[in-house]
């Protein structure tokens, strides 16, 4: 009994209290955050280049994980190509995505449906 | 964007089957899986349910709604764990550090790293190990002759640290957990040595054979096909490799599991609404901690995939235990 009080009693509090506390809080807990990422904005914006660069000796060993095979890396669209299978995987904040279902299909000459 | 992901899985399809009847231009929506020949309607089946937490869902919608759970909790991920944990977290993952005790040289990959707790770990490990060596040759080179001399500059000019220099890859399915991971590195000044790569567990975009340790700490409970990552893992390892896994497990004393369990569902949910203000991501946590097997049947699971000399630690009373197995 008294812990479905107690329980009662928590969740009015927090009912209560949640905006108030989850702004506060966030103020608490985001300055840190937020004081990094404005020093990478700063960097980057120091840096001229907007997309921090990609390390290339990942290439080694990051290979498409659908046919497995080896990738190229495209520095004019920051994005890592499977030429076998005309996929782009994106890079962003130099993080390579290699979700297959995030990837975008480069589309050839020769229709990729016809085969 | 459904539609070219379909397009994209019968390409590899065809590609890795000699023959797959396809409708020619097959006609968007659902009645196009129909035309699929049998052996590859594996994707689409989604008849097939598992769980998530104490809910049932089917499989395709564990992994987005897991998806979800993570990409909320990132910002306060580390602070939530203290607080769950009482700072216990960071002794867990000491422990597998200590366990797994890495030279230098070494490659690792950590999945479902998230944060990278675990990656930063191994590279100051791999830091103080480096020292350690260097002082015990200092020690030992105190009386040289001028060819030995000689040697120690040609060698220091020629390549610095001789062998290999480690590597750890944290691999996550979730952004927002890397770029968190990431901006930490960035503030303390760890990035050298590590990379980031976002990919999913059972499907790793990594070659065979590529790393000499493999580990996931906390994090193979959210994958859904869990067999699918554990074969992963053995197949990215190098013959040698160490495979190790830090997962809540079963606690087999009454009184700890009895506190275990009021803990669990009646405090960490109310520490997520306060300190995160997400109960139900919370709720999530506890419940996957649950429907999770034992220590047994995972040490079952990682032997029926392959590794051998598997064996598991207890941590703080079965809490959490640390699995281990080498691919040879």
């Amino acid at each position: 009994m008294f812990r479905g009080v107690f329980g009662e009693f928590v969740t009015a509090t927090v009912r209560v209290h949640r905006s108030l506390r989850h702004e506060a809080l966030s103020r608490v807990v985001n300055p840190s955050s937020l004081f990094v990422r404005s020093f990478s904005d700063v960097k980057d914006e120091g840096g001229g280049a907007a997309p921090p660069p990609f390390d290339t000796g990942l290439l080694h060993f990051l290979v498409c994980p659908l046919s497995k095979k080896p990738l190229r890396y495209e520095a004019k669209t920051n994005e890592l190509i499977n030429e076998e299978l005309g996929i782009a995987y994106p890079i962003t904040d130099g993080i390579p995505n290699m979700i297959p279902q995030d990837a975008r299909l480069i589309q050839k000459d020769a229709p990729a449906t016809q085969e | 964007m459904a539609a070219s992901v379909r397009l994209l899985v019968r390409r590899v399809t065809r590609l890795s089957h000699g023959h797959v009847t396809v409708c020619p231009s097959g006609p968007s929506g659902p009645s196009g899986r129909c035309c699929w020949a049998p052996s590859s309607c594996r994707c689409f089946s989604d008849d097939r349910n598992t769980h998530f937490g104490f809910e049932t869902v089917p499989e395709a919608e564990k992994a987005k709604r897991v998806y979800k759970v993570f990409e909320n909790v990132a910002q306060n991920y580390d602070v939530m764990n203290d607080a769950m944990s009482l700072g216990i977290h960071r002794l867990w993952k000491d422990t597998l550090l200590h366990v797994m005790n890495p030279q230098p040289g070494a490659r690792l990959l950590d999945v479902a790293g998230g944060t990278g707790d675990i990656a930063f770990r191994f590279l100051e490990y791999i830091r103080s190990q480096r020292e350690r060596q260097r002082r015990h040759v200092a020690r030992s080179m105190q009386a040289l002759s001028w060819k030995d001399i000689s040697d120690v500059y040609a060698a220091r000019e020629g390549g610095e640290d001789g062998p290999r220099e480690s590597r750890a890859v944290v691999c996550d399915i979730n952004k927002e957990m890397l770029k968190v991971g990431k901006q930490k590195a960035d503030s303390m000044d760890m990035s050298a040595g590590l990379s980031w790569v976002v990919g999913d567990a059972e499907e790793l975009p990594f070659d065979d054979e590529q790393f000499d340790i493999y580990t996931v700490a906390f994090g193979i409970r959210n994958v859904t096909h869990i067999d699918q990552a554990l074969q992963e893992a053995l197949r990215v390892l190098k013959p040698g490799g160490r495979f190790m896994c830090l997962e809540f497990s079963k606690v087999r004393d009454p009184v700890l599991a009895r506190l275990y369990d009021t803990y669990s569902f009646k405090i960490i949910p109310v520490l997520g609404e306060v300190i995160a203000g997400d109960w139900k991501s919370y709720q999530y946590l506890v419940e996957s901690i649950r429907r999770f097997p034992d220590q047994e049947e995972f040490k079952r699971m990682i032997e029926d995939t392959g590794f051998y000399c598997v064996r598991y630690h207890n941590l703080t009373g079965g809490v959490v235990a640390l699995h281990s197995g080498y691919k040879l």
